[in-house]
């Protein structure tokens, strides 16, 4: 059983499954990014729309009711994949050729390269793929020399996990060329695009790829790179096993704490600093009304507690797959910060920092210093 | 440098003339131009027709106008412009020239 979709192509309705719909829409959105730098490409579309609604339609009128894959796949053969296409093209081709062998050598010279993940050539994060287009390497050696420095550079594999967290995916056609170093051009994010859908669509249909036969060696590697890719996950998910629940742990504890300091408040807050520094001036503390010594606590807790909370929910999201924060949270975070950081400059400069007391009875004396060990040991 | 890739230039460079050269003789449907360069071998698959029709025509030596059809979406019908006749002409003269040119190196 498939899902259908009814489509109006070329004035003509028809009944068409949704892989087969997939497969068309991305063929006719390749055509038009080809054909983007054309003038008369909505004429161009509309003529290949038309043909192809003529094609069908003789399908439907032997007795297909519905469009299937196999229908599109053979409109494709006979229209011509984008690739002989532009190819063969008449005007353009010599032209096109010329551009981009200029672009290549020129692009070589002048694109500097950005480190991006690969997407499209990744094992596990796609950083040795996105370093290998980084530096102009095959990936498969990339990886075979990571894997082997592995066993004797144990610190590779945390160093990996921070590169993984820290690079971005490449996820659009232009950082997918500034990753190549390839200069953005039309033809270039064009042909970037076409490659995606090759790749994603060889899975299915062999069709419009390119029928480069893999050479035996490719295979092989194609294999080892499988069975290095399997490992790598294993290491992977047993590293994640194992730290997975001291990071948890580490994690519970730190909401633990903040959550300590909003419920315990200001008196909780004051406690800890008279814990810490019993020779500071505290009776002070009693020569301001109490409100002020409110708005000063909670201020001092959000000025603290707002980067921890977001720095932590900015590691959680990227290991865990949080959503991250809607914007508006974040402005109203960030507002609520400085709002914090206002005020609590402003008490400070209308109170002084009431703790400190007299400098002249402020003392950093050694038993000052065991209090801080010993709290830091509970 | 590879012949096919000399070949398809060669067939590339004749197919505009090869095109105004169909339209001479009669008006066509795109169907049929298509059919009859499929026939004589000059274009593999629909696709590349398309652009360059369009092509032709905004450069005013092709135009067409709609024809109903009795059975589905109406059609184009291409005709050759007074425009592309004089520009066939022109085409058939450098034809010619070209020809002369490599049959002269041929033969000596």
């Amino acid at each position: 059983m498939k899902k259908t979709l009814t489509v109006n192509l070329g004035g003509t309705v028809f009944h068409i499954d949704e892989d087969a719909y997939q497969l068309l829409d991305k063929y006719l959105s390749n055509l038009r990014i080809h054909f983007g730098k054309e003038e008369g490409t909505d004429e161009i579309m509309s003529d290949f729309e038309l043909r192809i609604s003529e094609i069908l339609n003789e399908r439907v009128r032997l007795g297909n009711e519905v469009i299937t894959i196999e229908h599109v796949e053979s409109v494709i053969k006979r229209m011509g994949k984008v690739e002989e296409l532009f190819d063969e093209e008449p005007v353009s081709s010599a032209g096109y050729k010329q551009t981009h062998h200029t672009a290549d050598e020129a692009g070589k010279e002048r694109v500097s390269r950005r480190l991006f993940r690969n997407p499209d050539d990744r094992i596990l994060g796609g950083v040795c793929g996105g370093l290998a287009a980084y530096l102009g390497w095959d990936p498969t050696p990339a990886r075979l020399l990571i894997f082997l420095l592995m066993f004797f550079f144990g610190i590779i594999i945390p160093i990996y996990f921070i590169l993984w967290l820290i690079i971005p995916m490449a996820h659009t056609a232009t950082e997918k060329l500034q990753m190549r170093g390839e200069s953005i051009t039309v033809e270039n994010i064009g042909k970037t695009v076409t490659d995606g859908f090759e790749r994603v669509s060889s899975n299915v249909n062999d069709y419009i790829s390119s029928g480069k036969p893999r050479t035996a060696l490719q295979r092989i590697a194609d294999g080892l790179v499988d069975i290095l890719g399997a490992i790598l996950k294993v290491v992977a998910v047993l590293i994640g096993i194992i730290l997975f629940p001291p990071l948890l742990f580490v994690l519970f504890i730190m909401f633990i704490v903040i959550i300590a300091l909003v419920a315990g408040g200001v008196g909780g807050g004051f406690g800890l600093l008279y814990h810490l520094m019993p020779s500071a001036d505290w009776n002070m503390l009693n020569q301001y009304p109490e409100w002020t010594l409110l708005i000063a606590g909670i201020c001092t807790v959000l000025l603290i507690g707002i980067p921890v909370i977001s720095i932590l929910y900015a590691v959680c999201s990227r290991i865990f797959k949080f959503k991250p924060l809607p914007d508006g949270v974040k402005w109203a975070l960030l507002a609520f910060w400085f709002i914090a950081l206002i005020l609590n400059i402003f008490f400070v400069v209308r109170y002084g920092i009431p703790f400190w007391g007299d400098l002249n009875h402020w003392h950093w004396t050694p038993s000052c210093w065991r209090n801080i060990v010993q709290m830091l040991q509970v | 440098m590879n012949a096919e890739n000399v070949k398809s230039q060669m067939r590339k460079g004749a197919l505009e003339y090869c095109i105004l050269l169909l339209l001479k003789k009669e008006a066509a449907y795109t169907s049929d131009i298509i059919q009859k360069l499929q026939e004589a071998k000059l274009i593999v698959v629909e696709g590349t027709l398309y652009p360059l029709l369009t092509r032709l025509k905004n450069s005013e030596l092709l135009s067409y106008q709609w024809i109903e059809s009795t059975q589905g979406p109406p059609r184009k019908y291409y005709k050759l412009t007074e425009k592309g006749e004089i520009f066939l002409n022109e085409l058939e003269i450098s034809w010619q020239e070209l020809n002369d040119t490599i049959n002269h190196i041929r033969n000596n």
